[in-house]
């Protein structure tokens, strides 16, 4: 009885630490405050885009700016969302590893794996509660804009909340080899970056092979293995839903539930990855 | 007694980025700690003392050997973490958490809760005096003041055994005093200490046994009273005339500082001690005092490190 007991309240005692820490990050907190700055801007800026001189033109007018409220406000949670997500995964190893404390905590009664399980909840912790933060605003912004509750902002933040898992466990798993964040944060942006492309890796591959060239034959053979190996981020994107929809529809033509099984599936790789790396990890 | 650390050939080599650039840290080395005794773990810098310390407490591994702990060679278990206290080099703490936060981090790392983490928390802190400044942020603390944070926290599980890699380092000397006098009564409670350092005096004064290292080689081990070796003996006396010391100095005896009729005499090791005093007597000399001189364990230290540099050279 008292084994797993222990073991969990290692693991969340290390989630909690890390949480605490996390939020203290200077940049963190400055991304937050850009990103929540910028939703709030793009409520107003839209007002001055246009001068309705027509009823018809008016409702048209107003129809084509609530649109782009909505654009923006989705690019810059998805994108603000992505970068802290990034940052703090890359980073609550290694600076843990340089200022080490590590030493302290991993001479204590708990092992790797407990320590790399803690660290990745807190971390999860951060961006869930960051991403909470950003759509409820635009949220609740919708809600007085609409006068409707918009529900299928709630299942956007929920598919984008995963697709920041399969980013960041990428990167967590990266960093756990590092001894600092640069590398892993680069190596996030580009997955998350080419996981939002990898539409144009295929298109990358179609048109490859024209030549006789070697290397337009290697760059298919690239484009193609990375198609395949990257994970294919926007299908965790409702924007065109959002835009277009009602914004208390459901969502369609999305497999709510494959696209979470998909993500907890790359999440699971990647800290068996980080596990595996971190093991032997010398300190 | 029984050996409550114990390595066996315990090497590690740190692999350098190129070949032919790998570190030896540790060269087979076997020890044991015994129970209930302070150990002195010595050796000058780059000897290989943290890298012992991390091998024994998982953070690093080791490329051959074996170590047990409490006769366990499973060093990572529960039972084992719980009864170890350590100490790192240098003190790095969250430095966004107050003392008695960062002990209850840690606490809640030994499983440990509620009213008994907190009275846990109050005693260590009332035991490395800083209850005091238990509300106040890593952030601000001194050197010192991190050092006994450190203790604190390794003392919080109320562990067997103590590893506390240069405690004292960067303290000023009344705090040397204080946490050396808190060590002493640490070992008197019965737990078993090593204590890495090179403040040689500091580890004279309070330790059983000594090893002593140098490049990543065992060089002597064992109590401080069979590895220093009995040299001279200090006499004094009064009464004493030129001729009659004249006469000493023929018969092996060195004569030190005079002060009036007052004299130091030096008795080497080849003299017997008692034809010494016998000779004094014959001369008329009044004994003030006699004296073993027994070698400083910095005279050892640097006799057995000069050794084996000295060898090194030779066999290269
Ligand atoms: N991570 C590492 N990678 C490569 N070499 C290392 C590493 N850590 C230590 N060393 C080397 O191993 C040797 C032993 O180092 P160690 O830190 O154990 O010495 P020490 O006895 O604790 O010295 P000090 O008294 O200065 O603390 C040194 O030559 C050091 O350069
Ligand atoms: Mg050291």
């Amino acid at each position: 009885m008292t084994a797993p007991v222990n073991f969990l309240s290692s693991v969340w005692t290390i989630a909690i630490y890390t949480w605490r820490e996390g939020i203290r990050k200077k940049v963190l907190i400055g991304f937050l405050i850009l990103s929540i700055l910028v939703l709030f801007g793009a409520q107003f800026m839209t007002a001055f885009l246009t001068v309705p001189r027509s009823a018809g033109e008016l409702e048209t007018s107003i129809d084509v700016q609530l649109k782009m409220v909505k654009d923006i406000c989705v690019t810059v949670i998805s994108i603000f969302g992505a970068l802290i997500a990034i940052f703090i995964s890359a980073s609550v190893v290694p600076s843990e590893i340089e200022n080490k404390v590590v030493y302290t905590v991993l001479s204590k009664p708990i092992r790797r794996f407990q320590y790399l399980i803690g660290k990745f909840l807190g971390v999860q912790f951060i961006i869930i509660v960051n991403l909470a933060l950003m759509a409820g605003l635009f949220f609740v912004a919708l809600w007085v804009k609409e006068g409707v509750l918009p529900t299928l902002l709630l299942w956007s933040a929920l598919l984008t909340y995963f697709e920041f898992l399969i980013v960041s466990s990428f990167t967590f798993a990266v960093s756990c080899a590092c001894t600092s964040a640069v590398v892993p944060t680069i190596l996030g942006l580009f997955i998350y970056i080419t996981g939002n492309l990898t539409e144009y890796l295929k298109d990358v591959e179609r048109r490859s092979g024209q030549t006789a060239l070697w290397l337009d034959e290697w760059t298919g053979k690239l484009a193609r293995w990375l198609y395949l190996t990257l994970p294919n981020l926007k299908h965790f994107s409702l924007k065109t839903q959002i835009l277009f929809l009602e914004p208390n529809d459901p969502p369609r033509d999305v497999q709510m539930m494959a696209l979470v099984i998909y993500a907890l599936v790359y999440a699971l790789a990647g800290y068996i990855i980080a596990y595996w790396v971190f093991r032997r990890r010398e300190m | 007694m029984s050996a409550v650390i114990e390595t066996e050939a315990l090497t590690k080599v740190y692999e350098g980025a190129v070949k032919g650039q790998d570190v030896h840290a540790l060269t087979n080395l076997s020890i044991k700690v015994d129970e209930k005794e302070i150990f002195g773990y010595l050796g000058p810098n780059g000897s290989g003392k943290t890298t012992t310390i991390k091998l024994l407490l998982g953070l690093i591994f080791p490329t051959a050997g074996r170590m047990k702990i409490l006769g366990s060679p499973d060093i990572g278990a529960r039972a084992v973490r719980t009864n170890i206290g350590y100490l790192p080099e240098g003190a790095y703490y969250p430095e966004f958490l107050k003392g008695e936060e960062v002990l209850s981090f840690y606490g809640h790392l030994y499983g440990m809760t509620g009213r008994d983490l907190k009275t846990r928390i109050d005693r260590v802190l009332d035991v490395v005096g800083m209850s005091r400044a238990r509300k106040r942020t890593v952030r601000g603390y001194s050197k010192g003041m991190r050092q006994r944070i450190g203790l604190a926290q390794a003392l919080l599980s109320d562990p067997q055994i103590l590893i506390l890699d240069e405690p004292t380092t960067g303290l000023d000397p009344i705090a040397r005093k204080e946490i050396r006098d808190i060590l002493a009564s640490l070992r008197d409670q019965g737990k078993t200490l090593l204590i890495s350092s090179h403040e040689l005096l500091e580890v004279e004064l309070i330790s059983d046994r000594v090893g002593i290292l140098s490049e990543g080689e065992l060089q002597a081990c064992g109590k401080l009273t069979d590895l220093l070796s009995d040299r001279d003996t200090e006499i004094e006396v009064s009464g004493a005339t030129p001729d009659a010391l004249t006469r000493l100095a023929e018969a092996g005896i060195r004569v030190g500082d005079q002060v009036d009729t007052k004299a130091s005499l030096r008795v080497p090791g080849e003299v017997p001690l008692y034809t010494a005093i016998e000779r004094c007597k014959a001369e008329k000399l009044a004994l003030v005092s006699v004296s073993p001189q027994r070698e400083t364990l910095e005279e050892f230290f640097v006799r057995i490190i000069g050794e084996d540099e000295e060898k090194r050279r030779t066999s290269q």
